[in-house]
């Protein structure tokens, strides 16, 4: 009898909650405005500590400690080894979602979009987002090889060439277009 | 208690119609303007028929809810035209947004023809709770969509959507629990209803209390080829990407 009473309320309920996560200006929005470095910037920063990522990863160091170190010190290091994993995965999260706003940027600035190519991308970050928590928390407890995550890395800043040169293919299409309306204007001519 | 709260809300709709005529609103908000006057002007006609038949009266009955269909109607016209200011500027957004608001609606109409029972005496206040859990959503969705996308969203427009959704939320709540314990709740039922229609206009009153500026032209887009070349291949990357992610997922399982 009171089924009906509990999937309404329910429902309401999820829709309450939806608008108030809805409203609240999102976390990464509001470090962009605190951080006065522009998206491109920030993405070639990470891209530049790769290499230095890498090697504070690899695994032959710490086979090496394991050999001629203390156990004091090798808990220490795969310490200080965990956190420059979570911070590195961190960075490359910071990646992946720069290029998704690129990527949202260029939607919302389209005349038509596809819904299959909005949706696609809605669950692969979807996608992208639960795995990445569970790496995290694996890496965490101490579960998982740091060395896997160069592979990663390497598709991360694939993705930022492409993304570069789209941005730079648009920006010259951009400058093509506004020499051609200035020139229209010039001779008098309108462009609508 | 009743009949003094149904004189507010008149006295505070007729308020915000003359707010919205004052500051010329309406050329922004035409639809909005149009809801508060069909609204204004179906209170007017529901308190009238209220003294002339008594509040228990079936003749009553039927013609305040009539009034009230018709009430949800405009507002569902103002709500699409909010849906409107907050993403039509971005074509290609609003081309693929309304169509999936207007799916939202007609998923969330058919959930609550699910839901409740089929029952001809509750037939109008079921008809109005669906109305109402469509438009709640829809709002929800446009502003999910804003998120999503980072649009930027005017505050009179948020402020208006805020009303209407929290109004809906109202009702619908409201509905359910005045058809479960229908004749002792009734006369709550009534009061609380507009107690929350009053909040609305006052808030929808503080949004609109500076003139808005109309529509504005539709921003410079990108020439449509640009999404067709880039989106596939920031696609192909992003599935890439979590395949990789999914490799490593997998071995782990594996191995532990």
């Amino acid at each position: 009898m009171n089924l009906p009473l509990f999937l309404f309320v329910g429902f309401v309920a999820v829709l309450l909650l939806g608008l108030g996560w809805a409203l609240r200006e999102p976390r990464e929005r509001r470090k962009r405005q605190a951080d006065p470095c522009s998206l491109e910037e920030r993405s070639q920063r990470q891209v530049d500590y790769l290499p230095q990522i890498r090697q504070a990863l690899t695994a032959e160091d710490y086979e090496f400690l394991s050999k001629k170190a203390s156990r004091e010190l090798q808990r220490r290091v795969r310490r200080e080894r965990r956190s420059v994993a979570l911070a590195y995965l961190a960075a490359l999260r910071g990646d992946f979602q720069s290029l998704l706003r690129m990527a949202r940027v260029i939607a919302v600035l389209s005349p038509e979009v596809v819904a299959v190519q909005e949706f696609e991308r809605l669950r692969l970050t979807a996608n992208f987002s639960w795995r990445y928590q569970m790496i995290r928390w694996k890496l965490m407890a101490g579960l998982a090889p740091m060395t896997q995550l160069d592979g990663l890395s390497d598709l991360v800043s694939g993705l930022s060439v492409r993304m570069e040169e789209a941005l730079k293919e648009l920006g010259e299409r951009a400058a093509v277009a506004a020499e051609l309306a200035s020139s229209m204007n010039r001779r008098g001519m309108n462009t609508v | 208690m009743r009949q003094i709260l149904w004189v507010v809300n008149i006295a505070a709709g007729m308020l915000l119609l003359i707010l919205v005529a004052d500051r010329r609103n309406y050329r922004a908000f035409p639809a909005f303007s149009l809801y508060l006057l069909t609204n204004s002007t179906l209170s007017v006609l529901v308190f009238l028929t209220y003294y002339r038949w008594g509040f228990t009266s079936p003749s009553f009955w039927w013609f305040s809810w009539g009034m009230r269909v018709v009430a949800v109607s405009a507002r569902a016209l103002a709500v699409a035209e909010i849906c409107r200011h907050f993403l039509a500027r971005y074509r290609g957004i609003w081309g693929l947004a309304w169509r999936v608001l207007l799916a939202c609606a007609a998923s969330v109409l058919i959930y609550s023809c699910i839901a409740a029972k089929y029952q001809w005496k509750l037939a109008l206040i079921r008809a109005e709770r669906g109305l109402e859990l469509a438009i709640a959503a829809v709002i929800v969705a446009v502003f999910v969509f804003v998120r999503y996308y980072g649009v930027e969203a005017k505050p009179a427009d948020r402020s208006l959507a805020v009303g209407f959704c929290l109004y809906s939320c109202f009702v619908v709540l409201n509905d359910t629990i005045l058809e479960h314990y229908l004749y002792r709740y009734e006369l709550l039922w009534n009061v609380l209803g507009m107690l929350a229609f009053l909040g609305s206009l006052l808030l929808w009153t503080w949004a609109l209390r500076k003139p808005q500026a109309e529509a504005g032209p539709e921003e410079t887009l990108l020439p449509a080829g640009i999404y067709q070349t880039v989106a596939p291949q920031i696609n192909l990357r992003l599935r890439l990407l979590n395949e990789q992610l999914g490799d490593l997922w997998k071995r782990e399982a594996t191995r532990h």
